[in-house]
């Protein structure tokens, strides 16, 4: 009689909170279900408490990996976006979050991981190491990732410049962006406000763009950034 | 069992008075011999581990029948769950659901009230149920249409509903028992002790190996030792069941002593087959749940059906 395969969990050994820390994380039934209701809530929350209003819907790739960026003002734009996406998109929708904040302690590694499906990126230390976790993330058909590219919120509701992760990771992964902009954010929910306020959200999704034709040289990923940074404020002038 | 009744009941106050002492008492040693300059750093992570499991399960009780019923039932749940990720079961999320809901009915049926007696808990439905859900289990394949490695996970399902889930969740349904106090806290103290004593003992006396290719560590000593120490037990906490004659409490203390041991080799020849060291790592210095829970298992459905045979479980 032939023995039986045996396929352990590889993260059979880890704890809970390294369960929830570590990337990329194995799917869990439970979590599925918490995160499934808790996009539910969160679409009824977003229509009810800030009128949400998104636009370009259309936009969104149908199938395969994309890349979503969009302006940085609050928490909220994370959640604006995960509303934008399908519902069977949700546990494949990846937000990159930084890690020194999103995933300090058990806490809110639990909601960044459950509800929200972040990936830690870690902003400080390990940088290109984060992007390549992004790469192969994106190189799985299907997965999406969520992306801001000024690395950190806006106090002054000026755009900031975008960094060059974004354009290294784009010419690594030869795949489209989808450029966004969400107005609103900085008045509803500004950085240091312990509780959103109820301001109208007003979220406006771009046409996809693809760079396909770009090197990976150091001019391309500039010049990606800086294309990509002109779109989402083009979009911005336009949604205000 | 409910909150008036635990705060009225001699039993309840009495086992919290003995875990609480045992508790505070191996907390001083264990300082006495950290400032003795001792290295007790692993046994402090499994001290800390009981700091949290011990109020759990002593709220748990506390709270009464619903939250005793609910309790199992995760345990199960989630002693189930760390078996499926062991073995790769959890991989087909029909079968581990299924089980998941198989468990939920067990909760269902030790809740609900009996339709036909009238009694809580629906003891017809409860042991009728292993084969719904194994029939049921079985369908899968056949509504996917799928036959390639079937039977593997499959058996794996069954195996894990009927021993994590309907062997365990006889635990909950004791507490529909007029004595459900004693019985779960004499179970829940018992089996530790007895697990305790597999150990001291094995580590004071052990020579013969028990089971060599199953679990290396245990010997016949460790064995021996902790039987004797289970049918001790018995006799200290007799006022747990008061309507025990002598020759119960014997028994009692036979089924803990051997049950226990057994439910820990069965966990030990899983993990060996499957080639894993602990269940999971969800309780520190424990290991996984079911690491845990291991020699509650095989004790849990014989105690039931032994008291019900005698006694009657009412």
């Amino acid at each position: 009689m032939t023995e039986w395969e045996y396929h352990p969990a590889p993260d059979i050994d880890e704890t809970m909170a390294e369960h929830l820390r570590n990337f990329p994380r194995q799917p869990y039934m439970f979590m599925y279900a918490l995160r499934s209701m808790a996009a539910l809530l969160l679409r009824g929350w977003m229509r009810l408490y800030h009128r949400l209003r998104i636009d370009g819907r259309e936009h969104l790739p149908a199938s395969g990996s994309f890349i979503l960026v969009c302006n940085h003002t609050s928490h909220l734009d994370t959640l604006c976006m995960l509303c934008a996406m399908p519902l069977n998109k949700i546990h494949r929708t990846f937000p990159a979050a930084a890690a020194d904040y999103f995933f300090s302690s058990l806490p809110r590694s639990a909601v960044s991981a459950i509800l929200i499906n972040a990936l830690p990126f870690d902003r400080q230390v390990n940088g290109a190491e984060s992007l390549t976790v992004c790469s192969h993330l994106l190189n799985t058909e299907g997965n999406v990732l969520i992306i801001f590219p000024e690395g950190t919120r806006t106090t002054t509701g000026e755009m900031q410049r975008f960094r060059s992760g974004i354009g290294r990771l784009v010419v690594a992964t030869r795949l489209p962006v989808v450029p966004c902009y969400l107005d609103g954010g900085l008045k509803a929910w500004p950085k240091g406000k312990l509780w959103p306020r109820p301001y109208r959200l007003h979220l406006r999704i771009g046409a996809p763009v693809s760079y396909e034709q770009l090197d990976e040289s150091s001019e391309s990923v500039r010049k990606i950034c800086h294309d990509l940074q002109s779109r989402v404020a083009e979009l911005g002038e336009i949604a205000q | 069992m409910t909150i008036d009744l635990a705060l009225q009941s001699d039993i309840y106050l009495n086992y919290l008075a003995i875990v609480g002492g045992v508790l505070g008492f191996a907390g001083m040693v264990l300082g006495v011999m950290t400032i003795f300059g001792k290295d007790v750093s692993s046994i402090w992570r499994t001290y800390r581990g009981w700091l949290i499991m011990i109020p759990l399960v002593m709220g748990t009780i506390f709270l009464g029948r619903t939250a005793v019923i609910v309790g199992v039932a995760l345990l199960a749940i989630f002693g189930f769950k760390e078996f499926a990720r062991a073995t790769g079961l959890y991989d087909d999320w029909w079968l581990t659901g299924l089980v998941y809901l198989g468990i939920i009915a067990l909760a269902v049926a030790s809740f609900v009230t009996d339709p036909r007696l009238g009694y809580p808990g629906w003891y017809g439905l409860f042991m009728s149920l292993p084969a719904y859900v194994a029939g049921a289990i079985l369908l899968i394949p056949i509504l996917r249409n799928r036959a390639k490695g079937q039977l593997q996970q499959v058996a794996l399902a069954v195996v894990g509903f009927i021993y994590f889930g309907w062997m365990f969740s006889h635990l909950g349904f004791l507490a529909n028992t007029k004595y459900a106090y004693g019985y779960i806290l004499y179970l829940v103290l018992a089996v530790e002790i007895n697990d305790i004593a597999a150990f001291t003992c094995g580590k004071l006396f052990g020579k013969r190996k028990l089971r060599e290719n199953i679990s290396p560590n245990k010997t016949i000593e460790g064995s021996i030792g902790a039987i004797c120490v289970s049918l001790i037990i018995p006799w200290l906490l007799w006022f747990s069941f008061p309507h025990f004659e002598p020759w119960h409490l014997v028994l009692t203390g036979l089924i803990v002593g051997v049950g226990g041991q057994l439910g820990d080799l069965v966990i030990s020849y899983i993990k060996r087959d499957i080639g894993i060291k602990d269940m999971g790592a969800v309780i520190e210095g424990h290991g996984g749940i079911l690491d845990r829970v291991d020699s509650m298992i095989f004790v849990v459905p014989i105690f039931f059906h032994v008291v019900r045979w005698v006694h009657g479980i009412r």
